[in-house]
């Protein structure tokens, strides 16, 4: 039987009836025709209007969930899907089957492509799927218990030689995965939920409008700017963003964006002749963006944003001053007007500069002012403990706490991944005692970076002389790609080193390291690691 | 295991780090995402958090890798997924220039 024909022929009876639905009716339409169209080859259409087609109704997910698998349908599956008819099928898909914001809570960082994330799953997950990707990447999927169980028979036909790797020949890891994680995993991310459906009844607020952006860069440091979002048709904007990074060079950029689930906005911008991408998350009333912009040829270089509509104070740059010190504070957000009080014993000396969405004050912090954080006031508005007002500097932290970097480049067609740190301040709290539970976190403090041998091994293969350098921004570039003659056994130029940020802050100076695996390349590139 | 005796020096830390009765933990290290926590012998890192027990060059192996689809989120399987990512490099040792990376499709 040939359902194509027989759905073309449906379709085309069916034409009248689409042009007096709405827009979003339309699009429902649209991707289920285009399912009909491309997909029931070999899904099959059940007529149950619940779960109309086999498998992909019993599943949810991501915009980047809904594209791999598209992707995969297209590559191994011979699924043929024009680019507009695969935009369209994402959107849909994403719109009627994707993750309320809650179930994204705490996993966004696969999605927001942040680097050198230490993941913890449970033993049973960990054991059987982190072992080759993360454990973000299944906990954002809803799926039955069969789709569960399916999706393990599918990893035995596709990969068959995952049952080595898993220890098959010493415990029973196929009925491990079948009838102890698939179960699991039903009833830990079940199709159907209560916060999917909540969210499928919310009212999805607009996001067109002028927004005041903050956020940080590896390259170019902190940053400030306007966003007006324009919108160009149902869920989808132009934006342009005007500002200016830390030492005060301008910033302006502009792309587009597509928000998926009424809350996920992705975007690809060209910000001053760099390509980037914005993965970000709508709060539910529509008043905020935040998530993280990153180039998009090296995901890696990027770093978090937050974007306000209403009212509020977004950053505190520095959030911390010294007792008896004078220093710039600058405040960002959107809408700052009226006076600045940066809390007891911090007195504004005088307001250095001033815009709707951010000022610049002199402040200066008492000998006699409590260690402490204070609330930051601009008229109305206030930010709960935006300021810490500390004694010395008695401990520096790396982040992050553990790191890997990729050799690459020297000709070959994988770039070199780099790797990026910053140093966190404390105070020793209230018992003087640095390292222990009352410290007082500062910020993200200057620092100046150097790199050193990780233990003896390193030493002895002289991976310091090989694996990369790092400048005076924290940012580390591992070395070329390849068999090097120069080292034992043509050994690629890998490392294990570690990474020194020394701090310098009134009489202190502070180092504190993190350790940096300078390994190899990776061939694999996927949307969710 | 119990019939085997460690001969050398890794053999030995192999030994200390999977005992028989810790199989069902199978070595299934926290790990930084996107890197492999199948150490055997490791793609990114290996058993023992370090690089010495690693094939290296990785290049004069890495086809090893890639027909046995033993990291199949680091290295392209040839034999189900991707097979024909490394046909034109018959030597990666000393092609590896031309070894790319399998990209998402958009």
């Amino acid at each position: 039987m040939n359902k194509n024909k027989i759905t073309r022929a449906l379709l085309g009876a069916g034409a009248l009836t689409l042009m007096s639905l709405s827009p979003a009716q339309a699009q429902d339409a649209d991707g289920t025709s285009i399912i009909r169209e491309r997909c029931t080859v070999c899904h099959i259409d059940s007529g149950d209007a619940d779960k109309p087609f086999s498998r992909i109704s019993e599943q949810r997910k991501t915009p980047e969930g809904w594209m791999m698998t598209i992707s995969r349908m297209q590559k191994l599956r011979g699924a043929v899907i024009p680019a507009n008819e695969k935009r369209a099928l994402v959107k849909y898909l994403a719109d009627n089957q994707g993750l309320a914001p809650t179930e994204t809570d705490g996993l966004r960082y696969v999605l927001e492509k942040e680097p050198n994330v230490l993941e913890s799953f449970d033993p049973l997950i960990q054991e059987t799927c982190v072992r080759c990707h993360s454990g973000a990447r299944i906990a954002l999927q809803r799926r039955t218990e069969d789709e569960w169980k399916w999706l393990v028979h599918f990893h035995m036909g596709q990969q068959p030689t995952a049952e080595l790797h898993a220890g098959a020949r010493d415990r029973d890891w196929f009925g491990i995965a079948l009838n102890q994680v698939a179960p699991k995993l039903g009833q830990d991310y079940a199709l159907d939920t209560k916060a999917w459906s909540q969210w499928q009844a919310a009212v999805k607020q607009p996001l067109n409008g002028t927004w005041a952006m903050s956020g940080f860069l590896p390259q170019r440091g902190n940053f400030n700017a306007d966003v007006v979002v324009t919108k160009t048709d149902n869920d989808h904007y132009e934006l342009t963003l005007n500002g200016q990074y830390e030492d005060g060079s301008k910033l302006s950029g502009s792309g587009k964006a597509v928000v998926y689930t009424g809350y996920e906005w992705r975007a690809s911008v060209t910000l001053d002749g760099v390509k980037m991408r914005q993965v970000l998350a709508a709060s539910a009333d529509g008043k905020t963006l935040a998530g993280r912009m990153f180039e998009r040829d090296a995901d890696v270089m990027g770093g978090p944003v937050t974007a306000v509509k209403a009212n509020a104070i977004t950053k505190i740059s520095p959030s911390y001053i010294r007792q008896g010190e004078r220093k710039l504070i600058t405040v960002s957000g959107s809408q700052l007007k009226g006076t600045v009080a940066l809390g007891s014993g911090v007195k504004v000396i005088r307001v250095q500069s001033r815009d709707n969405n951010h000022l610049t004050v002199l402040a200066e912090a008492s000998h006699s002012a409590a260690v402490g954080s204070r609330n930051v006031q601009v008229g109305k508005t206030s930010s709960k403990g935006a300021l810490t007002v500390y004694d010395q500097l008695a401990r520096v932290e790396i982040t992050p706490v553990d790191s890997i970097a990729r050799v690459g480049g020297a000709g070959g067609l994988i770039p070199k991944q780099k790797s990026w740190y910053r140093a966190v301040g404390y105070a020793a709290g209230q018992d003087g005692k640095p390292g222990t539970a009352d410290d007082l976190r500062l910020g993200y403090m200057p620092a100046s970076w150097s790199l050193k041998p990780f233990n003896e091994i390193a030493v002895h293969d002289e991976d310091i002389k090989y694996a990369g350098t790092i400048d005076s921004r924290g940012i580390f570039t591992p070395g070329d790609a390849g068999p090097n003659p120069a080292r034992k056994m043509s050994t690629n130029n890998v490392g294990n080193l570690a990474v020194v940020g020394t701090v310098e802050d009134g009489q202190q100076t502070v180092s504190a390291e993190t350790h940096l695996l300078v390994t190899v390349q990776k061939f694999v590139q996927a949307l969710i690691d | 295991m119990k019939h085997l005796k460690s001969f050398n020096k890794k053999a030995k830390m192999l030994d200390r780090t999977v005992s028989p009765d810790q199989v069902e933990d199978v070595v299934a290290m926290q790990s930084i995402v996107g890197c492999t926590s199948v150490n055997d012998p490791g793609w990114e890192v290996d058993p023992f958090g370090g690089l010495g027990s690693l094939c290296q060059p990785m290049e004069a192996d890495l086809y090893g890798c890639a027909d046995a689809c033993w990291w199949p989120a680091q290295v392209p399987d040839t034999m189900s997924s991707h097979p024909n990512w490394s046909q034109d490099v018959v030597k990666a040792d000393e092609d590896w220039r031309k070894l790319d990376s399998i990209f998402p499709e958009e």
